[in-house]
Parts: structure tokens; sequence; C-alpha cells
């Protein structure tokens, strides 16, 4: 009877308010992070790839974007989001959306990363082989590359989705109803439900996590080349560059066409 | 500001030795012969990587003290830097379980003759961790040891939302006094990504040092 007192609320930390209100707790946690990652993959593909490109104007931003995104704390980033952006441009936004803005910045510097190392893993044979029967380097890339690739980064986004869930939790400080602000009303509005608050807040980020990190270790078993934690830039020239630091260019071939898959940094 | 800065050094650096310990026991735990303690790491990696490190901070903060004999608690909920223990307590815990993963992979990176070698020479099993099999897995692990550590330090910053008065916690209260809230942001946020810097020069230089090594290691592997 006890028990089932303490859990009559469970719908709170499922849904928040949903039927009457906002939507909230576990599920926005879900709904935050996926909207994150899919938004974010966009502009981190895009990102991991400019990365490897030998334009200067090109490469330069996005490394300088990367590094500074990657070694800012996320508090920070949500920071500038919600205070600040309305404040420098005017005009307000809803503290959902910043705070899934914040996340897809913060992801799409990670994607990028993941992006790039996918990249460079493929053996560079495949690029000259791709290159020699003929195709333009973009068909080389989309048809043969890319492909290759990105089976090779599915276990690695599915890692980053679980470490980008858990840093979902962050938003709580500006205030969004997701499951440890959810936690957090219970239990200080109710101190006699303070360890079922806590008891369902690390249940329901367990499960979820616990599920996926599985689902990522059996994707890497199945495929695996590398793990998110080996995944920077040091670690990728080292490890991941199978290819000579010297630009080889055979005659009668096009210049342009290896650029993008010789050593970036000159 | 100034003492921001000060708590998040002090943070840094404590979590980062502390977890280096705990991850180490615990990644010692993973890889010994027993069955039992070797539940017993797995047990404690899987519960606390798959659970943000955020609630580790508050559960340390807000439950913790509930949990221990109620003079102890009161005791500790009057202490005036209980934030601040309660943040390396929460930090520690949630950064051990990824060092001790990184630390167990690097076990598995050294080949099975180092151990063989160890127990030919007469090393005791103490022995034989000291000074043949944790060195090296430091070694073979600390590209990614140095990535969690950078992450670590990032992960400081969420104690402010247990009021430790750390950077990002300053300079919300330079904020709120002050207004000026951008100057002080821009300035933490300049800081973070310097110190992540040095960070990263320093850990990348670290690995220069031992590259050597490395590869000898693998060499012998083949």
């Amino acid at each position: 009877m006890h028990v089932i007192e303490q859990l009559s609320n469970i719908n709170f930390y499922l849904f928040g308010s949903w039927p009457k209100g906002d939507i909230g707790g576990l599920f926005l946690n879900i709904i935050m992070a996926l909207l994150a990652i899919g938004i974010s993959f966009i502009f981190g593909a895009l990102m991991g790839y400019s990365r490897l490109s030998c334009r200067i104007y090109v490469k330069y931003p996005c490394i300088a974007f990367i590094e500074i995104i990657r070694s800012t704390p996320l508090i920070m980033i949500i920071f500038w989001f919600y205070f600040f952006l309305p404040y420098l441009f005017g005009g307000s936004i809803t503290i959902f959306w910043s705070a899934v803005i914040s996340l897809c910045v913060y992801a799409a510097a990670y994607q990028a990363e993941i992006v790039r190392a996918g990249i460079i893993a493929v053996p560079k044979g495949q690029m000259e082989a791709a290159l020699s029967t003929g195709m333009h380097r973009y068909h080389a890339m989309g048809y043969v590359i890319l492909p290759q690739a990105f089976k090779m980064m599915v276990p690695s986004f599915v890692s980053f989705f679980v470490s980008l869930f858990k840093d979902t939790s962050v938003t709580y400080i500006i205030g969004v109803i997701e499951l440890t602000q959810t936690g957090i009303i219970v239990s200080q509005r109710q101190p006699d439900r303070i360890y079922t608050a806590y008891l369902i807040m690390a249940v329901g980020f367990w499960l979820v996590c616990f599920a996926m990190s599985h689902l990522a270790r059996r994707l890497e078993k199945k495929i695996g080349v590398f793990d998110l934690e080996s995944i920077r830039p040091e670690a990728c020239r080292d490890e991941f560059m199978l290819l000579p630091k010297k630009k080889k260019i055979g005659p009668g071939m096009d210049k342009e066409a290896y650029c993008d898959f010789t050593d970036t940094k000159q | 500001m100034k003492t921001g800065v000060k708590i998040t050094l002090l943070l840094l650096v404590t979590t980062s030795i502390t977890s280096l310990l705990l991850g180490t026991f615990i990644a010692v735990m993973r890889i010994s012969r027993s069955r039992f303690l070797r539940a017993c790491g797995t047990l404690y990696v899987e519960i606390f990587r798959n659970i943000p490190g955020l609630f580790w901070l508050l559960f340390f903060y807000f439950l913790f003290p509930e949990l221990l004999p109620p003079e102890i608690g009161a005791k500790l909920n009057g202490y005036l830097y209980y934030p601040v223990v309660a943040g390396i307590l929460g930090l520690t815990v949630d950064n051990a379980s990824y060092v001790s993963d990184i630390l167990r992979s690097g076990r598995l990176a050294i080949p099975h003759s180092q151990r063989e070698a160890a127990i030919s020479a007469g090393l005791s099993r103490m022995q034989q961790y000291f000074h043949v099999l944790l060195p090296q897995m430091y070694r073979a692990a600390l590209p990614p040891l140095g990535t969690r550590m950078v992450h670590n330090f990032k992960n400081t910053s969420l104690c402010m939302a247990i009021t430790a008065p750390e950077l990002t916690w300053a300079t919300q209260q330079i904020e709120s006094l002050t207004f000026r809230g951008i100057e002080a942001t821009a300035l933490a946020t300049l800081f973070y990504i310097a110190l992540a810097g040095v960070m990263i020069t320093l850990i990348v230089t670290l690995e220069k040092i031992l590259k050597i090594d490395i590869s000898s290691i693998t060499h012998s592997r083949s």
C-alpha cells in the first residue's frame, strides 16, 4: 500500500504534467536527445567532412568551432544560448528550444569528430580505386567512402547518443521540466518522498542508458572499429591516419581529387 | 571569480586524483581472478556509467546526508564547504567508472607474456600489479584517459547545481549582482577553453614522451 502511494505520481516523472499541461519528465529527455542528435547530425556531418577539406577558409573555421565547443562545458553553452542570445539579438525563445539548440551545438562538434574519424578510417585504397574507375571525387565520396564510413560510425553514434541523453539532464539548470527536475520538484514539495524521487530518477536514466549502451556494445562487436573515447584529433591522426604524410600525386592525376584525402595538417 | 577559479582548480585536481585511484581499484577488481570481485566491479561500472554525473552530484548533496545517521547528516549539512565535498564525491564516482573502463581496455592491450614474465621473475601478485601491469596499463590507456580527464574538468562546472562556489557559479553570482553577465561568462568560457587546451597539450606531450615504449610493446607482441 505504502509503495503504491509513493509511486502514485509516476506519471509526473515519465511525462510531466502532459495531458493537462506541457510535456516533461523522462519523455522530454528522450525527445530532446533525439531532436538534438537528429539536427546536429546534419551540421556535424558537414563539419566533419569540411574539416578534411584542403581549403583553408573551409577547414580552419570548422576546426576552431569544433575545438572551442569541445573544450567548453555544456553548462556554459547552455547559458550562452539561454541568457545571452536573446540579450544580444533581441526577441525571446522558450526554455525548451534554447536547451535543444545548445545541445545541438554541443553535439554537432562531437558528431563532426565522429564523422571525421569514420571517413579517415576507410582505407586509402578505396578512394584510389574509386577514382581510378573514373568517378568524380564527389561520387567516390558518396557511393564508396561514405557508405563504408557510416557503417563504422554507427556504434560511436549510439554511444554518443547515450552520453548526450545523460547530458540532457544538465538542462534542468535553466528550468526544463525533465526527469531530474521532476525528481527535484517532488523531493522539495514532499520531503517524505525524497528516496523514491531519487530512486526513480536513477532507474529512469539507467534503464534507457543501459539498453542503449548494450546496443552499442553489440553493434561494436558486430562492426566494431573504435569507440567514442578514442575519438579526438590527436588519437585520430596517430591511429586512423592510414595515409602517407606526404602528398603523392601521380602523373595525370587530379591534384584536387587527392587533396581531400591526404593529411590535412600541412 | 578568483575564488571560483580556485575552487574549480581544487575540484579538478582532487577529482582527477581520487577518480584515478578509485578507477584503478575498480579496474583491478574487474580484471581479477575472483568471480565475485569481477561481478562487483562490473556492477559498479554499469550503475555509475549509465546514470548522469549530475544525478550523482545531487545525490551526494541532497540525499547522502539523509542516508547517514541523523547526527552526522545534520553536521554535514551545516558544514560550509559541504557542496564542494559533495561535488568531489559525485564527480569522483562518476569519473572513476569511465577511468576503470578505460584502464580495463588498457589491460587488454598488454600482451599476456608480460604477466608470465612477471610470474617467472618471482614477483608476488601485488608486485605484479604495481611494477609490471599498472604502469603499462596507464601508458596504453593514456590517450582516452586524457580525454576523460578533460571531460572531467568540464564536468566540474556541473557543481554549480549544488551551489559549490566554483567558476560557473561565480559567473552566475556576478550576473545576478552586477548584471555584467556577458563579460563574466565570456571570461569564464575563455578560462575553460584555455585550461582545456593546456591539459590537452600536456597530455599530448606526455604521450610523445612515452610513445617509444608503446611501440616496443606492440613490437614484442607480434
